[in-house]
């Protein structure tokens, strides 16, 4: 109980637990905030962008989303057989897929970040509450997800910070596919 | 083998990532943005691609809502007015752009239906 602590409170660095999920948690927020501002100051040019062989920018973007929530979806399933939650043998092949649902979920996404920064920009008009929830999740997204990779990528880190940013990232995907993806689907059609 | 793709699929990501941010500060549209668009004119479209087109289509065509290319809005509203006030005040599953839009907004999006939208 008492190395747990030890190990919790600081790291073979010397640079205490506290201070290195504080400094996590703050480059994540620097991200989110940086999303946002760009939004609201950039002036919205309207224009579709990609839509490779779909009728439009926003039908790529519904479906791009919902592959998005696809990965998610197994990045909190693998996450939970990782760490045993499931009970059963964890294969060798499963952490580097996870590591390879997380980036391609990244990547796909870029193009649909793309399109609502550069294009339509955070939403604040009064009356807009869905777009403007989407684009708090929407920022929210991409803040977690830099504190998630810290999280990962530097020793030394409380224990309890990698699944709590883990789930902010899988709540807040959910936000934006529900606030665009499902709004979509909804209104327009399971259109192509 | 599946680490190698990993890594792979992680560099191809990062300079994604980077190219993204690169374009968001340095591309410019290939027409003018919001702000300028009230300058030149074409206002309407700029505020038909923002507001409207998700549920009339990118052409009118229709979707959610009712079709307004070919004349159709016209035929509807013989009167310029009330198409205004229409979009205004919103109408059934129409919401009211009022609280949204601004009037100058309002009516060049409006003169946008009515004039290019009905040679499509």
């Amino acid at each position: 109980m008492t190395s747990q602590v030890s190990t919790d409170a600081q790291t073979s660095d010397g640079i205490g637990a506290a201070p290195l999920a504080a400094l996590a948690i703050l480059a994540g927020a620097a991200v989110a905030v940086l999303v946002g501002v760009y939004g609201q100051v950039h002036d919205p040019t309207g224009e579709a962008t990609i839509t490779l062989f779909f009728t439009g920018t926003l039908h790529f973007k519904a479906w791009a989303a919902t592959l998005v929530l696809v990965f998610a979806l197994f990045q909190a399933f693998s996450a939970l057989w990782m760490y045993g939650r499931l009970g059963w043998a964890v294969p060798s092949w499963l952490g580097p897929v996870h590591r390879l649902s997380g980036t391609l979920a990244l990547l796909i996404s870029l193009p649909v970040v793309y399109h609502c920064l550069w294009s339509l920009g955070f939403e604040t008009e009064a009356g807009e509450t869905r777009r403007f929830l989407h684009s708090l999740f929407g920022c929210v997204v991409y803040g977690a997800f830099t504190t998630k990779i810290l999280a990962v990528r530097l020793h030394g880190m409380p224990k309890w910070l990698l699944p709590s940013v883990g789930g902010l990232l899988f709540a807040a995907l959910i936000g934006v596919w529900c606030t665009s993806s499902l709004w979509f689907f909804q209104n327009i059609g399971f259109e192509i | 083998m599946l680490k190698g793709l990993v890594t792979v699929v992680q560099v191809i990501t990062l300079g994604a990532v980077a190219a993204t941010v690169f374009l968001l500060l340095t591309f410019t549209p290939t027409s003018p943005t919001r702000e300028a668009a009230a300058n030149l004119g074409i206002l309407g479209e700029q505020v038909w691609v923002r507001s409207c087109a998700g549920c009339h289509g990118a052409d009118g065509e229709g979707g959610i809502g009712p079709t307004l290319a070919g004349g159709a809005v016209v035929e509807a509203f013989p009167d310029r007015a009330e198409q205004i006030a229409l979009v205004t005040d919103g109408f059934e599953g129409m919401p009211a752009f009022g609280g949204r839009l601004t009037p100058a907004e309002i009516s060049a999006v409006v003169d946008y239906t009515r004039n290019e939208l009905a040679q499509r």
